[in-house]
């Protein structure tokens, strides 16, 4: 069957009743940003994903993409901004197949929110959606219930306020694209430096109308990890081993031998 | 300086305590706890329903504080004196928090006392049964016997009952007239004299090999090995009671210590040797 | 501790070395406090190439298994072919995600070589967010403590034999902190040609 199974839902449901608690899925404590300039948009995530007070994944990507053209950050659930967003984009390009036509912005929220609804805000997904269409560049917003908003700038996460000052303070109309780019990687620096569930690196998206979106993964790398000076490489042998098992592989290798004319029939 | 002796004073006692002493006051009898450190109590209406709610992880998983639990301790006379055998993991919920920690405390060169439930509160007032038990050395020209010690402990802790204390220990001595004595409290007010017990989150597992070798008439060498072996099964079957196994020996001289034995090193020792553990792989 | 992933008790990790992945596992199965058995492996054989760790409850632990068994069964007469690492990792995320609103209470790891036998691992959490890492993955009730291990011992480029060293100590320190792990230990390192597996010689408290 597709879709969700809620089989274990009335387990869990028993579980929590009888005082078992839920596990804790890995959320995007996050800044995300998105930010137009002349000519194109841009969006901008951070790279840390967190359970809890632990860092699950020091270099996780937050930017994905829905159509060629069409990018979106996320922040909120990790797992629910991953799914939802393959899910918009497979029905994007389902859409744009049967239209014929490239897929709009607008197309994309407008799924987004409406399968966002549907879940009533249990889909923890808080996503800044960008790109460029037959209409030109637009960037939008979407939260987890189901609203959203249109703007020139937008921060969404748990470091949108330390992005949405650095936002608020160097946002002018008409910017250039290196204009824009520096805004919204500074504003996510100012995520990772000030908001604890923000951290690592920069990714950005560029999409400027008319071009191929580009995507510069890890685009600023402010948290270099410094080598150690010293090796913690343990002697062979260290490790008491009571017993050991070795497995050979069978390595197949495929080659293709072309036939010729006589070698088979083929039913015509 | 002011605060250390306030201590001692009458005048710094918290309520709870004025009400105790207030309801003893009309027999105008000596006030036994006049040494007895006083705790502060929270400022609120429930301190006892106050403390429960953030440190009792058994009611409240979510409680902020954990209190360290988790042993396994047991004590036994027999022929030649006492054998006192201990583990020395402490943990925090699920969190390892220490494998070395020494659950016997030498109340003094006769005493041992065991150490379950709150290491804080054992410690604390098993070192205080100490200071109670030179006093009477003091005031009677003669060693306090293991009956009174513990009650002297029993007593302390049936006052502070409800109130939060968690304590299960045994209090082991031997004198003259009563010989090898073990007694067992706990922060119920539970005081039992006995040949043999086995206490904390491990008991069961020690019991079980405790009770299929023990006899009365036990060679010294026996006793200390059966004591040692009981609390390791216990350490092997119970997640919160592991690390090391201390041993103490307890007879009319007083205690002597038999050693710490790594766990980790024992078990393939035992395993090896008695070819027991045969559900372990290697 | 009434969280149903912490019932059993157990961890994994998986670690990247120079044309190898090595991924590792405790044998504790326990109900709360008491241990019940010591022989509860948590990795399972996808294929030659292909592992996969599954710590959390033990119930859900067995049913997975079962159930990438079988799908990994169906992918492989309808594909003839053996599964890619990569592929298997959006399969179970996608099984996992499936059950987003009453998930399984575990946390899968996978570890393994590609068609061109360079290595790959990734874990996740129990509603299928992939976490790809180019160093480790970890997971179960000593996750917080394999995390720490990690961090330290951890370098890249080991050759089979050091990789072994290093997640095995790893481990094992880690689930010494942990009082619902260990009782025992396994390791695999998938090297190109070879699959060795060895049991660890540990502490049994």
């Amino acid at each position: 069957m597709a879709g969700l199974s809620f089989d274990n839902f009335q387990r869990n449901k028993f579980l929590v009743s009888k005082g078992f608690g839920q596990p804790m899925a890995t959320s995007t404590g996050t800044t995300i940003v998105g930010c137009k300039f002349n000519g194109g948009v841009i969006i901008a995530a951070d790279t840390r994903a967190t359970a809890g007070s632990i860092v699950a994944d020091k270099n996780c990507e937050k930017l994905h993409r829905l159509s060629p053209k069409i990018w979106c950050a996320g922040a909120g659930t990790a797992a629910d901004t991953e799914m939802v967003t393959q899910l918009i984009a497979s029905n994007l390009e389902l859409h744009s197949l049967s239209q014929r036509r490239q897929p709009r912005v607008i197309t994309a929220l407008t799924l987004l929110k409406q399968h966002l609804f549907k879940y009533q805000g249990h889909l923890g997904a808080y996503l800044i959606v960008a790109g460029n269409d037959p209409t030109g560049a637009h960037l939008m917003s979407v939260q987890a219930h189901g609203s959203t908003d249109i703007g020139e700038y937008q921060s969404l996460g748990s470091g949108s306020l330390a992005a949405m000052a650095v936002l608020e303070t160097g946002w002018k109309p008409n910017m250039t694209k290196e204009e824009a780019m520096k805004l919204c990687a500074d504003a996510i620096e100012s995520g990772i430096w000030n908001d604890l569930g923000s951290g690592s690196n920069v990714d950005l998206c560029v999409m400027e109308v008319g071009k191929d979106a580009e995507l510069h993964r890890n685009y600023l790398t402010p948290n270099v990890r410094s080598e150690k000076l010293k090796s913690y490489k343990f002697d062979r042998g260290t490790t008491a081993v009571l017993r050991s098992s070795i497995h050979d592989v069978l390595d197949v290798e495929e080659t293709v031998i072309t036939f010729g004319n006589d070698a088979m029939e083929v039913d015509a | 300086m002011n605060t250390i002796a306030s201590q001692f004073n009458n005048n710094n006692r918290n309520h709870v305590h004025h009400e105790i002493n207030e309801s003893n006051g009309g027999y105008g009898g000596v006030d036994k706890l006049e040494l007895t450190p006083t705790m502060t109590l929270p400022p609120i209406s429930q301190p006892t329903d106050f403390l429960r709610a953030h440190t009792d992880d058994a009611t409240n998983p979510d409680c902020k504080i954990k209190i360290a639990h988790g042993t396994t301790t047991l004590a036994f006379r027999y022929k030649k004196g006492i054998v006192i055998a201990v583990d020395s993991r402490a943990s925090q919920g699920n969190w390892t928090a220490s494998q070395t920690v020494h659950k016997v405390i030498r109340i003094n060169p006769m005493l041992l006392g065991t150490m379950a439930g709150g290491a804080a509160d054992c410690q604390y007032w098993e070192t205080w049964l100490g200071t109670q038990c030179r006093l009477h050395e003091l005031r009677e020209k003669e060693r306090i016997s293991v009956a009174a010690a513990s009650k002297i402990l029993s007593n302390l802790i049936y006052e502070y009952k409800g109130m939060g204390l968690s304590m299960g220990t045994m209090i082991c001595g031997f004198t003259k007239k009563e010989g090898p004595t073990v007694y067992y409290v706990d922060s119920d007010g539970t005081r039992l004299k006995g040949d043999l017990f086995c206490v904390g989150s491990g008991q069961t597992f020690a019991y079980g090999v405790l009770d299929s070798e023990y006899k009365w008439d036990l060679t010294e060498e026996e006793a200390l090995y059966l004591g040692k072996r009981s609390i390791l099964a216990a350490a092997h079957r119970d997640a919160y009671s592991g690390g090391t196994v201390n041993l103490y020996h307890i007879t009319e001289e007083g205690w002597t210590y038999h050693g710490n034995y790594d766990v980790g090193d024992l078990f393939w020792e035992v395993k090896s040797q008695e070819k027991s553990f045969n559900n372990v792989d290697g | 501790m009434s969280d149903p992933s912490s019932i059993n008790g157990g961890s994994a990790l998986a670690m990247v070395g120079k044309d190898c992945v090595a991924i590792a596992c405790d044998l504790r199965l326990g109900s709360q406090s008491l241990g019940l058995a010591n022989n509860f492996e948590k990795i399972f054989k996808i294929n030659d190439k292909v592992m996969m760790g599954l710590t959390g409850l033990a119930s859900d632990v067995t049913t997975l298994h079962e159930l990438f068994r079988f799908k990994n069964n169906l992918y492989e007469l309808r594909e003839e072919r053996k599964i890619e690492p990569s592929t298997f990792a959006n399969l179970v995320s996608s099984t996992l995600y499936e059950k987003r609103f009453g998930p399984w209470f575990t946390g899968p790891l996978v570890a393994g070589l590609d068609k061109h036998n360079k290595p790959f691992i990734c874990g996740f959490d129990s509603i299928g967010c992939i976490d790809y890492a180019k160093d480790f993955v970890v997971s179960g009730t000593a996750s917080d403590q394999l995390y720490g291990m990690c961090e330290g011992l951890y370098q890249p480029n080991l050759e089979p034999e050091d990789l072994f060293e290093t997640i095995s100590q790893s481990l094992l320190n880690a689930v010494d902190r942990d009082t619902l792990s260990g009782w025992g230990a396994i390791v695999y390192i998938i090297t190109k040609d070879k699959v060795i597996k060895k049991v660890l010689r540990t502490r049994q408290d």
